[in-house]
């Protein structure tokens, strides 16, 4: 984190309170006043729910061990979400206590986190708790926003300087799959600028889980765009797609070994930048 | 009942088993992660910092 924006937080944390009364964080622009209970889009009032949190070795290799903490909570509704259960039903999980969770971070970080993880569900729907949290450790820890940076600039302008890397979950390259699979029909436009402008201040790392079947009309288009406007971005590809048991729009299929190596060809063809 | 495959609830843990023989755990928490640890250690990234081949599936 950046030291300055830290001693700005309890700033921030009141800005991102006040955006809950008329809430705007996202392109839903639901406008409900989450502070009096009312819930948009992804399910959320003012409380901020944990349902999993834990030391973790499965991502990118530069940020393991990643102490991920776990958001109920999300602002797309991805038909293939192996969390859905968590999303759907945000009040499921738990009110998270802020120091305690503050103190788990510590005891985290003491045991050799590499890196602080919040995800969900999605963060951004949770912006004002991790901004809350932030304020309660310290600032050398090196923070994760791994997200589908499907948010508005708020967003944007209160994680900006607390946020290391943006781990951009980029999941479709059209918006026509992203209707059918996300339920969003401006979803290119909105996660293309936010990857461009969190490179600008932070370390980007642009995921993409290849999806069976969506080689021409999403992993192509993605692979393209970020060679042409970010060509120093990280990307890592994930062969982990998982199909939803009753698939309507989801390719029903999981991913094949060829697929995979295509994929990773056609990225170093590309002269991407491929982690791991 | 009906005939709709069952929907995971919050909180169920989810365990596949496929075609190939290949098993998978959807989104697995802590413990889950220990028993892949124990029935496969070497394609489960280990909590000694090595890098296995597998990963979790993702959201």
């Amino acid at each position: 984190m950046d030291y300055q924006a830290h001693r700005e937080i309890s700033e921030r944390v009141k800005l991102a309170k006040e955006v809950l009364a008329n809430c705007n964080l996202c392109p839903r622009q639901c406008g409900v006043d989450r502070t009096a209970g009312e819930k948009g889009y992804c399910g959320l009032d003012d409380t901020v729910r944990c349902f999993r949190e834990m030391l973790y070795y499965g991502e990118e290799s530069e940020l393991v061990p990643s102490h991920q903490i776990h958001f109920a909570g999300c602002n797309l509704k991805c038909e293939f979400c192996v969390v859905a259960e968590w999303n759907e039903q945000p009040f499921m999980a738990k009110e998270i206590d802020f120091d305690d969770l503050a103190k788990t971070i510590t005891r985290h970080q003491n045991e050799g986190a590499r890196t602080l993880n919040f995800l969900g569900g999605e963060p951004t729907v949770n912006l004002y708790g991790i901004l809350e949290l932030l304020g309660r450790v310290g600032p050398e820890i090196r923070v994760v926003w791994n997200s589908n940076m499907y948010y508005n600039e708020i967003v944007d302008t209160l994680t900006t300087g607390l946020i290391d890397i943006y781990l951009a979950d980029f999941k479709c390259g059209n918006n026509s799959c992203a209707e059918a699979l996300l339920g969003a029909s401006d979803y290119m436009e909105i996660v293309r600028h936010n990857i461009v402008r969190a490179a600008e201040h932070a370390g980007v790392i642009i995921r993409h889980i290849i999806m069976p079947g969506h080689t021409r009309c999403c992993l192509t288009p993605i692979l393209e765009w970020v060679a042409s406007e970010i060509p120093n971005a990280k990307v890592s590809l994930r062969d982990n797609y998982v199909p939803p048991v009753q698939a309507t729009s989801a390719p029903a299929e999981y991913l094949t070994q060829k697929d995979m190596l295509s994929a990773v060809e056609m990225a170093k063809s590309m002269g991407l930048k491929l982690v791991k | 009942m009906n005939n709709k495959p069952y929907k995971r609830k919050p909180g169920d843990f989810e365990i596949r088993i496929l075609n190939d023989g290949k098993v998978i755990m959807i989104a697995p928490d802590e413990s889950l992660i220990e028993v892949a640890q124990a029935v496969d250690p070497v394609n489960t990234p280990a909590k000694n910092g090595d890098k296995g081949k597998w990963q979790k599936p993702n959201k």
